[in-house]
């Protein structure tokens, strides 16, 4: 029998059973669908991570307070001192510490990151100022309340307004005045944990007293001298502060930005095999949906079989008017999928994760799906091809 | 062996496992049909025939014995050989017509020559040539459930045809139409003859057997002719 007279009748028995065919396909479907954002998904999550590393100088280094310990208590401006004086293998060395506050200029307010920092935080990050300074050491001795300001917080508060004019104005943040000394190049990524676009930088002391309060966390970011010094900087930082904190040396920790990265990665890669896993069972799930209805359908139709057979229907006529229903309903099912996820990555905008639709999801989606159909299908394919006429055509 | 033989059976054994019982339902039967014959093969429910002609068809093997059909060894055969050799020599016409329900009539026509690997322009014209012979030119469109059971006896009967087998084997072929109906497709089965078929109806109807040419007679298994 030719091909085309194979799909002819696949085609007359996917008609009759429209609403079964539809049933069926459900499975496929949504483990389509599922594959594409999938795929997506772990895609987007590594987007994000090297998106968020990609301002970062690999040779950084965060030391943190370990969980348990008392915030401000454990890390503290004599730490950055000793390490600025006792480690050979660090370049630079500031303290943070985060938090966010209501921001105002005028009359517009908005809220933002705060960073309270020390001047080394500009290199560390790669920060470049538009307009006007950083930090500097001065203000910090002096507790200056002075602000640097990210682009975006800048287009938010002065709108229109030329960077030059922005220096040099007073910002109220969590009710002081503050001065702005500089404007922020726009980076357009983001660093993890503060993103300096949507960010205020003020000296440390200035921040810890008046925004974030004593009991915010701070940490402390170290460049390295070099790649290569990353650990030696790693033991020189751990020496310091065990020494300076007398005995209390589990009190922080040390990792570098480098391990982070792997770290980001790695938990990215694990959870684009959990989700992949979700979609190989409801594919499987959905596969044996498939074979399920087929061996009701074999058996619906063994009186048809029997009479193909009798009239001259071989093995192959048969196993492949099976194989291909099953084929047919399982590639349909997977374009099913793929257009739903076409519509539903748009609005995965709304949501926390970043979905990043590609070629490869669509591609893996379909392969998987016809791989389902065709896999589940043999078996009673086969089965309808191996029934002997006599028993077939005698069938009620 | 004689080349006018289509049918050429001899001592031919069939018989069945009933648990541990063997059920014999053919013992050792001979038979012949030449060319251009038509045959009845007459007897009562339980009596083999229908095994016989199971046999006849190709759908069902003998346990031991010889089966030639058209000069063909038939039990050397495997199944996908068998089921070119159902199509090419074998025109089945059945008691409950079995026509494919989803398929129009002209589709279930075609289907012989479509499994044969024709295309189907040139399977279509010669259904439809066929369907206008058995007289239903004007129905080639229809399903076969919107036909009177005579016109799917005929539709059937187009199906046997459409592929020029050797023999028509027909299995109670008028058994599920009134006796007007039946009368038609008896007549059209005889005309057939006349224009050259080999032609082996099975039957329990003396009435119906008694318009054949030659009567072959089942009973328990034997045939006495």
């Amino acid at each position: 029998m030719r091909m085309t007279e194979i799909f002819t009748a696949v085609f007359i028995n996917i008609k009759e059973n429209k609403f079964k065919v539809f049933l069926t396909s459900l499975g496929i479907i949504v483990g389509a669908l599922t594959i594409v954002l999938v795929i997506g998904i772990g895609k987007g999550s590594q987007a994000n991570v090297e998106e968020q590393f990609k301002r970062l100088n690999v040779g950084t280094l965060y030391i943190m307070p370990n969980f348990g310990g008392k915030g401000t208590e454990t890390l503290s401006l004599e730490d950055i001192e000793a390490i600025k004086e006792e480690a050979s293998s660090v370049s630079a060395v500031t303290i943070v510490v985060n938090g966010s506050s209501e921001v105002s200029y005028a009359k517009t307010s908005t809220s933002a990151s705060i960073a309270g920092a020390t001047k080394d935080f500009q290199n560390i990050n790669n920060l470049s100022v538009a307009q006007g300074e950083f930090i500097t050491d001065a203000h910090n001795e002096k507790r200056k309340k002075v602000a640097v300001i990210g682009a975006e917080i800048a287009t938010v508060l002065f709108e229109e307004k030329e960077y030059s004019e922005i220096v040099g104005e007073d910002i109220v943040i969590n009710g002081k005045r503050y001065e702005v000394i500089g404007v922020l190049e726009r980076l357009g990524g983001n660093m993890p944990g503060f993103n300096p676009d949507e960010g205020i930088i003020v000296p440390y002391d200035v921040a810890e007293k008046y925004i974030v309060g004593k009991r915010a966390r701070t940490s402390i970011m170290a460049l390295a001298k070099d790649i290569d010094y990353v650990a030696d900087a790693a033991d020189e930082i751990t020496q310091i502060l065990a020494k300076l904190h007398k005995g209390k040396s589990d009190d922080f920790r040390v990792r570098d930005a480098g391990s982070s990265l792997v770290a980001a990665q790695d938990s990215a890669k694990v959870m684009t095999l959990l989700l992949m896993s979700i979609a190989t069972i409801v594919l499987i799930v959905g596969g044996i949906g498939i074979m399920n209805v087929l061996f009701v359908s074999v058996k619906e139709r063994t009186k048809e079989i029997g009479i193909l057979k009798a009239i001259g229907a071989r093995k192959k006529d048969i196993l492949l008017q099976f194989l291909l229903e099953s084929v047919v309903i399982s590639t349909s099912g997977g374009l099913i999928g793929i257009f739903l996820s076409i519509m539903i990555i748009p609005l995965m905008k709304y949501t926390d994760i970043s979905v990043l639709p590609s070629f490869l999801g669509y591609g893996m989606g379909l392969v998987f799906s016809i791989a389902t159909g065709t896999f589940f299908g043999y078996y009673p394919a086969m089965k309808a091809a191996n029934l002997k006429p006599i028993d077939a055509l005698n069938y009620e | 062996m004689d080349q006018e033989n289509i049918i050429y059976m001899k001592d031919v054994v069939k018989s069945y496992k009933m648990g541990n019982n063997e059920l014999v339902v053919l013992k050792e039967v001979s038979l012949q049909v030449k060319r251009g014959e038509f045959v009845a093969v007459l007897g009562p429910s339980g009596s083999g025939k229908s095994t016989l002609m199971n046999i006849i068809g190709c759908i069902d093997v003998v346990n031991s014995g010889e089966y030639r059909l058209s000069g063909q060894n038939i039990d050397a055969k495997s199944e996908d050989e068998l089921s070119a050799i159902r199509n090419r020599e074998i025109g089945f016409v059945f008691q409950k017509f079995n026509l494919l329900p989803k398929y129009t009539a002209i589709h279930n026509v075609q289907m012989p020559l479509l499994l044969r690997g024709l295309d189907r322009k040139t399977a279509y014209e010669k259904a439809k040539y066929v369907l206008e012979k058995v007289g239903l030119g004007d129905r080639i469109d229809h399903k076969p459930l919107e036909l009177s059971g005579g016109q799917q006896q005929r539709v059937s009967i187009a199906r046997a045809l459409v592929g020029d087998p050797n023999i028509l084997l027909a299995d109670e072929p008028t058994g599920a139409l009134d006796s007007q109906t039946g009368k038609e497709i008896m007549d059209m089965f005889l005309q057939l003859n006349q224009q050259g078929n080999t032609i082996v109806i099975i039957t329990h109807d003396e009435e119906i057997a008694q318009k054949a040419k030659r009567i072959i007679h089942v009973k328990d298994g034997n045939i006495y002719q």
